[in-house]
């Protein structure tokens, strides 16, 4: 053991190489999570299309975001619904 | 012949890509094989004074890929290592004038002269980068022990792993007492961020920098750890898979030894 690690052992501090394989880590995690600009609007206008086929809905109040915390990440889809088709089945491409 | 292709790249400038791209070209020649080192990053070229070549430019790959020359008439051909050529990028033409089916077809016509092309990537994940990649039957990744750089070749992995190559890692410039004081991730928390085989470790050393001040090739510097750990990653290139990787960790003087023998057969 050197002067500086018993230094550190005496201060009580962690290794550095600790922090930076900790930070490493969660930047590759968000790193993989992240989408392109304009992904979530291409999706938005996916789904409505799909729930249109089944529901009358307020194109204008969707909400549809990525809620992340620290261990995982979710796609969030908020539409009010304002009746439903009576004729379902339109085939499905 | 129908030669193999090597990209060596690493996402992050800096490195080491090219040092190690020559080196190891410089080792393969070596140990016998005919090499042909292919500068890709158009308008920074490097590659030509790291080999020490740079006053022997006539053609470069531009002027190939033009119909300007042919292959032979660009190749330099190193004078101090025998089946050792260079194929250096242009220093005034843009990125753009090269693309990928241009690099499939250069490297199908070098795949018959030389057993082994290697191809110096540049930093970054552009045009260059996508060149290099869309030739190649094998990957080095080149990666520091630092949070920037194996963020990078993660990155980079990723989009190898797009294009079905899988790569090895070349963790570059390990320092073992920072590594052995905790300040520095070691090569075992870098290969588990990274989950890709690893092909070889190389220690910081100082004769890098002087091999690079005169040109000359690091693999003929006995002296140098960084040039014999390079040296056996070519071997391990070059038919030896197996040849352990020497942890710079180990104050071992075995390696070396060893290392030192195939240099002065050669």
């Amino acid at each position: 053991m050197n002067f500086n690690t018993l230094l550190k052992k005496l201060m009580n501090k962690g290794d550095s190489k600790d922090i930076a394989k900790q930070r490493l880590k969660f930047a590759l995690l968000t790193d993989k999570l992240e989408i392109k600009t304009d992904t979530l609007g291409n999706l938005q206008k996916d789904l409505v299309e799909v729930i249109s086929r089944y529901f009358e809905i307020d194109k204008e109040s969707i909400k549809i975001d990525i809620q992340r915390s620290e261990k995982s990440s979710a796609l969030i889809f908020n539409t009010p619904i304002l009746a439903a088709h009576r004729q379902q089945g339109i085939p499905v491409a | 012949m129908d030669g193999k292709v090597i990209v060596v790249t690493s996402g992050k400038g800096g490195v080491g890509k090219t040092t190690i791209s020559a080196s190891i070209g410089a080792a393969m020649a070596m140990q016998g094989k005919r090499v042909a080192i292919v500068d890709m990053d158009i308008g920074l070229r490097n590659l030509d004074v790291v080999m020490g070549l740079e006053n022997r430019i006539v053609f470069n790959i531009i002027d190939i890929i033009k119909g300007n020359c042919k292959i032979k008439q660009a190749a330099i051909k190193d004078r101090r290592i025998d089946n050792l050529y260079l194929i250096p990028a242009s220093q005034s033409d843009d990125k753009n004038a090269i693309k990928p089916e241009n690099m499939v077809w250069l490297t199908n016509q070098l795949r018959k002269e030389f057993d082994i092309t290697l191809l110096d990537c540049p930093a970054g994940i552009e045009q260059g980068f996508k060149n290099s990649i869309a030739a190649a039957d094998e990957a080095l990744v080149v990666c520091t022990p630092e949070v920037s750089a194996v963020r990078d070749a993660d990155r980079i992995i990723g989009l190898l792993y797009a294009q079905s190559i899988t790569p090895k890692l070349i963790v570059n410039r390990i320092v073992p007492e920072m590594v052995k004081n905790g300040d520095m991730l070691s090569h075992e928390d870098v290969v588990e961020v990274l989950a890709i085989d690893l092909i070889g470790l190389i220690e910081m050393d100082d004769q890098v920098v002087v091999a690079t001040n005169t040109g000359t090739p690091l693999v003929l510097k006995e002296a140098s750890k960084a040039g014999m750990a390079l040296q056996r990653i070519a071997m391990r290139l070059n038919g030896h898979p197996d040849l352990p990787i020497e942890n710079p960790m180990d104050k071992k003087s075995f390696w070396k030894k060893l290392g030192s023998k195939f240099s002065r057969k050669n």
